[in-house]
């Protein structure tokens, strides 16, 4: 790989993600910086980057919003780079503009591609005109008067989705069009309050449908190449909880259109950095979803079958380097499985659920890697995303990937906060997700599947909480040997 | 120690029918038993569940250590009084396990008569104090009484050991250092207002707790105040405004829960140090005991059989046992603990007299308590006897019985009759427990002779008068005498009228010695002292 | 006793009862036997359940219980039975907070319409020249402030009172 022209990179995240750039930049023989809130001051991130810089803020959220702020910091710390990771400043390109404007290098595209994918009206515009398929929509602002009417001659089922949306924040489904006017109202109110953006469109979604993605790397010699596909149709309330790569539903055929349909996306956009093209499947065609201009949450499934550090990648080519990969360099080995670990409870509607880590054993395993930023003793609060780590397992086939990562996620200990864990491993071993029949619905047909029960391990679990609980112990240690031997003698 | 064998065949034709008869006898014991703790008026039981209050037994198992044992004390108190209709004299009375502590639980069971108290419901109160007394048993009072029945106020208010004694107890249990803790679950007004107050601890249940020595009514005619009950004594008053009370109660659960902590912090008492070893189950089954017992209460029976399915191991190491063998006399352990036994086989006659006063102060010395197993008739009668020294031994024994230190537990296993019941540590001895087994009689003399001498008396009085009886006439005179003489010499009247703890089902026998054995060692046992034995 | 766990939404009410040189477990009707839990430090140990031997993690957060058994994590949550008693009391009838005795007001933290937590801080009050905290005995709305800063009160009186959550 070629010399990069930065020697420090400042990372403008936290947690997991923090981490898993370190790591490469360590590996790179670069040096980290990074940024955080006090609140994040105990944190493995934090101590593994090689110098920290604490940001004031309203709210820890708003101190990793705080542009002007890291910039700052990004100049105290003499850094050469930045590299937004993904979520916080990772998408906005006045935040990527300000960072080259202070002459640092952001990893990540230019401002202008991110502008074009930010606004999914004009990014679909975009894939439109350049001849790709997308699904069929009413866009608000084509013409307002007739927005609804238009919505409704496209046939059900439909989505509601912010124009500036992302990550499934104000999307509403639509199965009766008695409800499409609430629906409306209330995606107009989440998009105003979560992106300050008001318009809308509504596409027509498929029935079954299945959640593809395109992870695509571009250079700025206008060099893009795919990394193949992952399938993210696990999901709770818009939200992915299992990636896995290959997509179960691809023939080679079909995985080779995609990916082809993908890589014209970014070429054609100019595009440069990591990126992913996210289509809707439903079963014969794709329709163009959206692209996201950073890295994913779930890019480890990718970089498992390839071999291919991501990270790197997005370094070599924000250097101003060309792509030393070519198409045919880049090969898929095996299936590879990531499930988020949640703080949350899935028999509660995955309500976010707080606490303090008492203990953290992760299980060392062949093929096994775990992008974790917590640390035992840390407090998990209701601030930040709840994810608290990804667990992602490489396998030959992928019916042993989703076992071997179900055993992994029983043999993970997380105590001190209740989690999504046992709900994962239950998935990875349900009948209906391994015989990858899956689409984005697939958790709401099963609601059972989010309800554990303690079944036959009820006797044991008792007998430990009486054993480790000292008033019931004394109560018992208390009674006279020759009364205990009595029992409960009547006369 | 030798074990007993057993001489006893079990498939003899005897046996059998001893068996088939003293079973029945056990299951009718249950059956009253039974029908005395949970038979009630429906209108009673709907008045609890309308107050929100629990069945008193239901009580008592909350309170209760849950997989512990419960030895309820004179359940068939009053069962031949008042027409029956005061079931264990409306008290319940036992020894349990609160919070690993030996404890003496005494609860008013509301759901008879109220929970007023009648004469025998003050003698059993009276006699669990006693037993808290002489054990150190801490006791909790579950207290829910309407007050005394005043229509028989003359046999419980002011004797000595009446209604007043109840207070003096709980004073001296004070004073010993031995805590109460009482939850007023109900109203306790009059004298049974002094019950939770002087008890080292006591807990109110809101709503239905009350305390004043004089409710609404007796307010409203004595100065025309009108008052509620819980205003006058309920337990917001009691808790924040008299003191009163110690601790307000939501419900009597959790009533019950405040207690079973209070008793938690209670310093267990030190176990006076007897000789222990391991403990053994016996060799011989218990259930043996129903076909041992003879049906005929007449019928002689040898008494090791019944020591050999009570004690450890079946093992008894005998004193004396080439000795007038009319009293049997030896060492054995309850559940390690080593006890001195003293068991009739049959009549007492002067050598098993002294046999007995001499092993008791053996068994004084070595601090060894003392097992008395009754059957006996008396002591022998006649010129031969008497020119032995019958009365001056019996003396003796009588002595060396009362003045004995360790403890004495009782059990009238057949006959009890005449100076047999004292020497063989009676009622009136003070043994720490008496029980009985249901077939078993007492009386100053047996049923037929006191018949016979009854029946004399008359025929003599109708003789002064020119008259003679012919035999049926005689026999006229007989039955009735029979009758009565029979049912007051019974078991069940014995423990109506508190002679005793309770009646026991033989099998039971050894589990409640072991509570009451283990009970009995809270008390420190004093030197060894008598007074002259007359030589 | 009686003891109560609170797990999954459910309560079980159990027992230990001592057995020869372990314990023997109680619930539902049910007496399991043995129960014992031997080399149990830095939240590890092995239980032993009626002849089987399994391995427990765990970890105890006050009366909170985390146990990872048979690779799944569960929480319970010990239920004292005196405090859940106390705390049904509280909630039922303390609407306000009173006066512990005599004093008068030196400053008042809330007013008409705030929402506050148990334990939150409603006045300072002094008495006895001694200053002292009046915290709210439970959570709820203020409804009324009864005294303000100068006033005295008497023991009892009701400083300030509570009405439920609004909807």
């Amino acid at each position: 790989m070629q010399k990069l022209p930065f020697d420090t990179v400042l990372i403008a995240n936290r947690g997991e993600i923090a981490v898993r750039i370190i790591k490469t930049l360590r590996k790179l023989g670069l040096r980290s910086a990074i940024i955080y809130h006090e609140v994040d001051a105990a944190t493995l991130a934090v101590s593994m980057a090689d110098t920290a810089i604490a940001l004031e803020g309203s709210s820890p959220i708003a101190a990793y919003l705080d542009a002007e702020q890291i910039i700052a910091s990004a100049r105290r710390a003499n850094v050469g780079a930045l590299h937004p990771g993904y979520g916080f400043l990772s998408e906005s390109a006045e935040f990527a503009r300000a960072v080259a404007s202070a002459g640092i290098t952001f990893v990540g595209p230019t401002p202008e591609s991110i502008e074009l994918m930010g606004d999914k009206i004009r990014a679909r515009r975009f894939v439109q005109q350049a001849g790709f398929p997308v699904a069929p929509a009413a866009v608000e602002e084509d013409e307002p008067e007739t927005f609804v009417s238009r919505a409704r001659d496209l046939g059900l089922p439909l989505l509601v989705k912010p124009s500036a949306g992302g990550g499934g924040k104000g999307m509403q489904i639509v199965r009766d069009l008695g409800t499409l006017d609430d629906a409306i109202a209330q995606a107009r109110r989440e998009g105003l309050r979560y992106f300050g953006d008001g318009r809308l469109y509504v596409e027509r979604c498929a029935e079954k449908p299945r959640h593809i993605e395109v992870q695509v790397l571009g250079d700025s010699f206008g060099n893009v190449v795919h990394l193949f596909e992952r399938e993210c149709s696990v999901q709770r309330r818009f939200q992915k909880i299992i990636e896995e790569t290959p997509s179960p539903a691809l023939s080679a055929e079909l995985r080779k259109r995609v990916c082809e349909v993908a890589v014209g996306v970014a070429r054609n956009a100019n595009y440069r950095n990591a990126g992913t093209v996210e289509f809707i499947f439903d079963g014969h065609e794709f329709y163009f979803l959206e692209m996201n201009t950073r890295l994913q949450v779930e890019h480890p499934v990718t970089e498992m079958v390839t071999g291919i550090d991501l990270v790197a990648e997005q370094l070599h080519v924000a250097a101003g380097h060309e792509l030393a990969l070519s198409q045919s360099d880049i090969v898929s080995n095996g299936h590879a499985i990531e499930v988020r670990l949640y703080a949350e409870a899935p028999e509660r509607e995955y309500a976010p659920t707080t606490g303090k880590i008492l203990m953290l054993e992760y299980p060392e395993c062949e093929g096994v890697r775990i992008d974790s930023g917590i640390v035992q003793g840390q407090k998990i609060t209701t601030a930040f995303d709840p994810m608290l780590a990804k667990i992602v397992v490489h396998s030959a086939t992928r019916r042993e990937a989703a076992l071997k990562a179900a055993h992994v996620m029983r043999q993970l200990v997380l105590l001190g906060c209740e989690t999504n864990a046992d709900f994962l491993a239950r998935l990875l071993m349900d009948d209906t997700f391994l015989s990858g029949q899956i689409h984005t619905g697939y958790l709401d047909e099963n609601p059972h599947l989010a309800i554990g029960q303690c079944g036959s391990d009820l006797p044991a679990i008792l007998a430990a909480a009486a054993l480790l609980t000292k008033p019931v112990r004394d109560s018992a240690d208390a009674v006279p040997k020759l009364h205990a031997e009595l029992g409960k003698w009547r006369n | 120690m030798q074990r007993i064998v057993s001489q006893v065949d079990t498939t003899s034709q005897d046996f059998r029918l001893n068996e088939l008869h003293n079973r029945r006898l056990a299951a009718e014991l249950k059956e009253r038993q039974r029908s005395a703790r949970f038979d009630r008026p429906t209108r009673d039981i709907e008045r609890l569940r309308r107050q929100n209050k629990l069945f008193v037994r239901d009580r008592i198992e909350a309170l209760l250590d849950p997989e512990t044992p419960f030895l309820e004390l004179s359940t068939l108190a009053g069962n031949k009084a008042y027409d029956g209709e005061v079931p264990c004299a409306g008290q319940i009375v036992g020894l349990g396990i609160v919070a690993g502590r030996e404890v003496i639980v005494h609860a008013d069971d509301a759901s008879v008569k109220g929970g007023a108290w009648y004469p025998l419901s003050v003698k059993k109160i009276v006699r669990a104090l006693d037993i808290a007394i002489e054990n150190r048993l801490m006791v909790v009072h579950l207290c829910d009484c309407a007050g005394g029945f005043l229509p028989l106020q003359a046999e419980f208010f002011a004797d000595r050991y009446h209604a007043g004694r109840i207070l003096r107890n709980q004073s001296v249990l004070a004073k010993m250092g031995v805590p109460q803790v009482a939850i007023v679950m109900g109203h306790c007004s009059a004298g049974g207002a002094y019950v939770p107050a002087l008890s080292d601890y006591n807990i109110i249940v809101r709503g239905t707790g009350a305390i004043f020595l004089g409710g609404p009514p007796v307010v409203e005619a004595a100065t025309g105040e009108v008052v509620s009950a819980e205003e006058l004594g309920g337990a917001d008053m009691h808790t924040r405004v008299s003191g009163t009370s110690d601790y307000f109660a939501t419900c009597e659960k959790h009533a019950i829960a405040i207690a079973r902590d209070i008793v938690a912090r209670i310093k267990r008492p030190t176990k006076e140090a007897i000789d222990q070893s391991a403990p053994e189950p016996p060799v011989y089954n218990a259930s043996e005991l129903y076909g041992i017992i003879p049906k005929d209460p007449r019928v002689q029976f040898n008494i090791l059989e019944i020591i050999a399915r009570l004690v450890d191991g079946s093992r008894f190491h005998e004193y004396q046992p080439c000795y007038d063998r009319s009293l049997i006399c030896g060492f054995a352990r309850l559940h390690g603990y080593q006890i001195g036994v003293i068991a009739n086989n049959g009549v007492l006659q002067n050598h098993s007299v002294l046999k007995g006063a001499h092993f008791i102060q053996l068994c004084d010395e070595n601090r060894t308590p003392l097992l008395f197993l009754q059957n006996t008739t008396g002591f022998m009668v006649g010129r031969e006897y008497e020119h032995g020294g019958i009365t001056k031994h019996g003396a003796n024994l009588i002595m060396a019985v009362s003045a004995a230190s360790v403890p004495k537990l009782t059990v009238i296993c057949n006959g009890s009759h005449g100076a047999g019941t004292y020497a063989m540590a009676g009622r009136a001895f003070d043994p720490r427990f008496l029980f009985t087994w249901p077939q078993s009689r007492i009386s100053a003399m047996g049923a037929e002779q006191a018949a016979g001498v009854l029946t004399h008396v008359k025929a003599r009085q109708l003789a002064r008068d020119g008259g003679r009886l012919s035999d049926q006439e005689l026999a006229a005179i007989r039955e009735p005498i029979m009758k009565e003489y029979r049912a007051r010499s019974s078991a069940y009247y014995a423990t109506s009228e508190l002679w005793d703890d309770g009646i026991l089902d033989p099998v039971d026998t050894r589990d409640a010695l072991l509570i009451a054995l283990s009970a009995s060692l809270n008390t420190p046992i004093e030197a060894p002292r008598y007074g002259v034995f007359r030589m | 006793m009686r003891h109560s766990f609170a797990l999954n939404a459910e309560s079980y009410e159990l027992w230990l009862s001592p057995g020869q040189r372990d314990y023997r477990l109680h619930f539902g009707g049910e007496v399991i036997a043995p129960v014992a839990l031997s080399h149990h430090f830095n939240g590890s140990g092995m239980l032993e359940i009626a002849s089987e031997t399994v391995s427990v993690r765990f970890a105890i957060d006050g009366d909170v219980l985390h146990l990872h058994i048979h690779g799944r994590t569960h929480i319970l949550r010990y239920r004292d039975q005196l405090r859940e008693f106390d705390l049904s009391e509280v909630l039922a009838s303390h609407d306000a907070a009173q006066a512990p005795m005599p004093g008068v007001v030196v400053a008042v933290r809330v007013s008409r319409g705030d929402a506050v937590s148990p334990g939150a801080t409603l006045m300072l009050v002094e008495s006895m020249k001694l200053e002292f905290v009046v915290r709210a005995p439970r959570g709820g709305v203020v409804d009324r402030v009864h005294f303000e800063v100068g006033e005295s009160f008497e023991q009892g009186a009701a400083l300030v009172t509570f009405s439920d959550e609004r909807r």
